[in-house]
């Protein structure tokens, strides 16, 4: 087991260094107007070269990449070069992350807790109206543009119970908007993974010897079905997990909440390379644990897969 | 119908009609079938794909699909008529407790998530009442009377660390640890080889004697059938077409359809002979079916075939036969050659 997930981290690693050294390739690629800001047009170009060379982009493209990960290591990510001028890039995320995450793990939480049993229930009444009620909302929420429901939401359901149209920290009612909006769509794909494993599970061969042995059919449900059919939802669920956690750039711009959607759009367009660095490495680690440990419940739960020298054999 | 003098009657299926609807149909799957079972006998039912065999033991069970009924009759099992049966509380006093299955794919039968341990001890604990070590105790006891060996280590296992033939062994233990009196076994041996099938067979029949058990075999292969039943019933679309014991039906086959199974045996045919196959196909369930319902592929049927149902002839006190060949009226018809030859010897073995 140790092995195995040793072996994991280290590919995991791996993967991460590969992303950013991509990323920051692709970065040196822009053009350099962008460094100057507005004030371009009035300097000449030995002050434009003064600037560049400041900035440390005059150098070999090794030598830079070296000082990227010579900061990296000590845990520093450089300093913003136009959104907030030599702000650290730390200090700049860590004001925004917290919002994102919040809501991220919120709507996570809600989506599991109501989608989960949703599809289990689904499952248990195939066929009835609780089954074509929850299609019809998955279908609904995976058929219309989430812009379309979202702007609905804020504008109507706002009315409806009067709730704050805008995000303010020290309001609570105004979190319940973009959570449940938030929620809505990773709900419906729990609930319609769930009901499909679940339906799966229920016609193998394995549950029908179980009802020939007397098993009563809640228990069935429970201690064989629900178990065998969470081990697909197992290795999506990470992954699923974090895409919500950091996918909130619309609704954290609909209700104007400070978080850290925005942040990227806005460090891109002003060629903020060293912003956009911190958060493209925030961004793939929070993919890739989700990947690793997609694969670690996966290993947990299913006995199948054989951990050790052998690789995983299934 | 074959009564038995020696035995006690466990199981009686009285005039047992079952339907199910498909596609805004109405399909009769079982037309009509009595049948009695004896405390401790083994009895065969052997039938083509979609004669019925597995519908008629899944509603002993209550494991009939959704859209299946039973439209009439009755099953009695004690005091019960489980052809009543309708919710999951009376069908919970049944299964397993009172009359167990091994299923036919071993491969597919075990949930791949649970030590088969454990899955034989869920049998232990719900209907034997035992719970902790003594639980466990007998779960080894189990495997061990299944012919496992390494008990303890093998408790352990998860089923992907067994073979085919293990897996099966596994099923039969957890049909057994239920403590049941009627083991139905449908199609034990089809997905195994055939090395295998003789010792599953084999451990099948000792297992009924250790723990007193009346077996329900389901299969379509006479082999099978000769090695393991005491009693055959021949199905044919839907209805019991022939019964009796082993050596009566083997040996002295009254329907044209047994004849006609008989001769299909690959151990019959002579070398350089094409291997005789019985021609056309079974008749549509959706229809109604008017007289024998083997009669259209019955080169032997008479006229009245066509339009009346042959009732069940007496040929002995243990035999029976639905086919009006059998009655009084009937021209003499002599089973085929090939088959003839067969019927002799099988009778001069079953002498001595």
């Amino acid at each position: 087991m140790l092995w195995y997930i040793g072996k994991r981290l280290l590919q995991s690693v791996l993967t991460l260094f590969i992303i950013i050294t991509i990323v920051f390739s692709l970065l040196r690629l822009m053009p350099e107007e962008g460094y100057l800001g507005a004030a371009a047009e009035k300097m000449t170009p030995e002050q434009q070269e003064i600037i560049l060379t400041n900035l440390g982009l005059r150098d070999p493209l090794l030598v830079q990449l070296g000082n990227f990960y010579m900061d990296l290591f000590k845990g520093e990510l450089g300093t913003s070069v136009t959104y907030r001028t030599d702000v650290p890039v730390t200090t700049i995320i860590s004001e925004k992350i917290m919002y994102s995450l919040l809501f991220g793990l919120g709507a996570v939480v809600m989506s599991l807790v109501i989608g989960v049993p949703l599809g289990i229930l689904m499952a248990h009444m195939k066929g009835r109206w609780l089954d074509r009620l929850g299609t019809g909302y998955i279908v609904f929420v995976v058929a219309v543009p989430a812009a379309v429901y979202y702007i609905f939401i804020q504008m109507y359901v706002t009315d409806l119970f009067n709730l704050p149209l805008l995000f303010d920290e020290y309001n609570k009612m105004s979190w319940i908007l973009p959570l449940t909006s938030m929620a809505l769509a990773p709900t419906a794909s729990y609930a319609m993974w769930m009901r499909r494993y679940m339906v799966d599970e229920l016609n193998k061969d394995y549950i029908k010897l179980a009802r020939a042995k007397g098993v009563k059919e809640r228990t069935l449900m429970f201690r064989h079905v629900m178990r065998n059919a969470f081990i697909p939802m197992a290795q999506y669920l990470p992954a699923t997990i974090l895409f919500t956690i950091t996918g909130s750039i619309y609704i954290e711009s609909l209700y104007s909440i400070p978080g850290m959607g925005g942040l990227l759009v806005d460090a891109i367009q002003r060629q903020d390379n060293s912003v956009v660095q911190g958060l493209v490495l925030i961004f793939s680690s929070l993919g890739i644990i989700g990947l690793f440990l997609g694969d670690l419940a996966m290993a947990l739960v299913d006995p199948r897969i054989k951990l050790g020298k052998g690789g995983s054999t299934r | 119908m074959g009564s038995n003098n020696e035995k006690p009657r466990i199981l009686s299926i009285q005039n047992l009609i079952i339907k199910f609807k498909l596609r805004g149909q109405v399909l009769t799957a079982i037309r009509n079938i009595s049948l009695d079972l004896y405390k401790g006998e083994s009895l065969a039912i052997v039938g083509e794909s979609g004669s019925g065999k597995s519908v008629l033991v899944k509603s002993i069970m209550g494991l009939l699909d959704k859209n299946g009924f039973i439209d009439q009759g009755q099953i009695l099992y004690k005091d019960y008529d489980l052809a009543q049966f309708n919710t999951e509380k009376d069908w919970l006093r049944i299964r397993g407790k009172e009359i167990a299955m091994v299923t036919q794919d071993p491969m597919t039968s075990l949930n791949p998530l649970k030590t088969v341990g454990k899955q034989i001890e869920e049998c232990v604990v719900l209907h034997q009442g035992l719970k902790g070590k003594e639980a466990y105790e007998r779960t080894l006891k189990l495997l061990r009377d299944v012919g496992i060996g390494d008990v303890e280590k093998r408790y352990k296992q998860y089923p992907h660390e067994f073979s085919g033939g293990m897996r099966q062994r596994i099923v039969i233990a957890i049909a057994v640890a239920c403590n049941p009196k009627i083991l139905i076994c449908d199609e034990p041996t089809t997905a195994l080889d055939v090395t295998i099938q003789a010792q599953i067979l084999q451990l099948l029949k000792n297992l009924q004697e250790m723990y007193g058990l009346t077996t329900i075999y389901i299969t379509h292969d006479l082999g099978v059938v000769a090695k393991v039943a005491d009693r055959i019933a021949v199905m044919y679309a839907g209805d019991i077409i022939e019964i009796g014991k082993t050596h009566e039906v083997f040996f002295d086959g009254k329907h044209p359809y047994t004849w006609a199974l008989l001769s299909s045996l690959p151990q019959l045919g002579s070398k350089g002979e094409e291997l005789y196959s019985i021609k056309g196909t079974p008749p549509n369930l959706f229809n109604e079916i008017k007289g024998d319902a083997f009669a259209p592929r019955n080169p032997y049927a008479l006229n009245i075939d066509f339009v009346e149902r042959p009732p069940f002839f007496k040929v002995t006190e243990t035999h029976f036969a639905k086919t009006w060949l059998l009655h009084a009226d009937a021209p003499k018809v002599v089973p085929p050659q090939s088959l003839q030859a067969f019927f002799e010897e099988g009778r001069r073995y079953a002498h001595e």
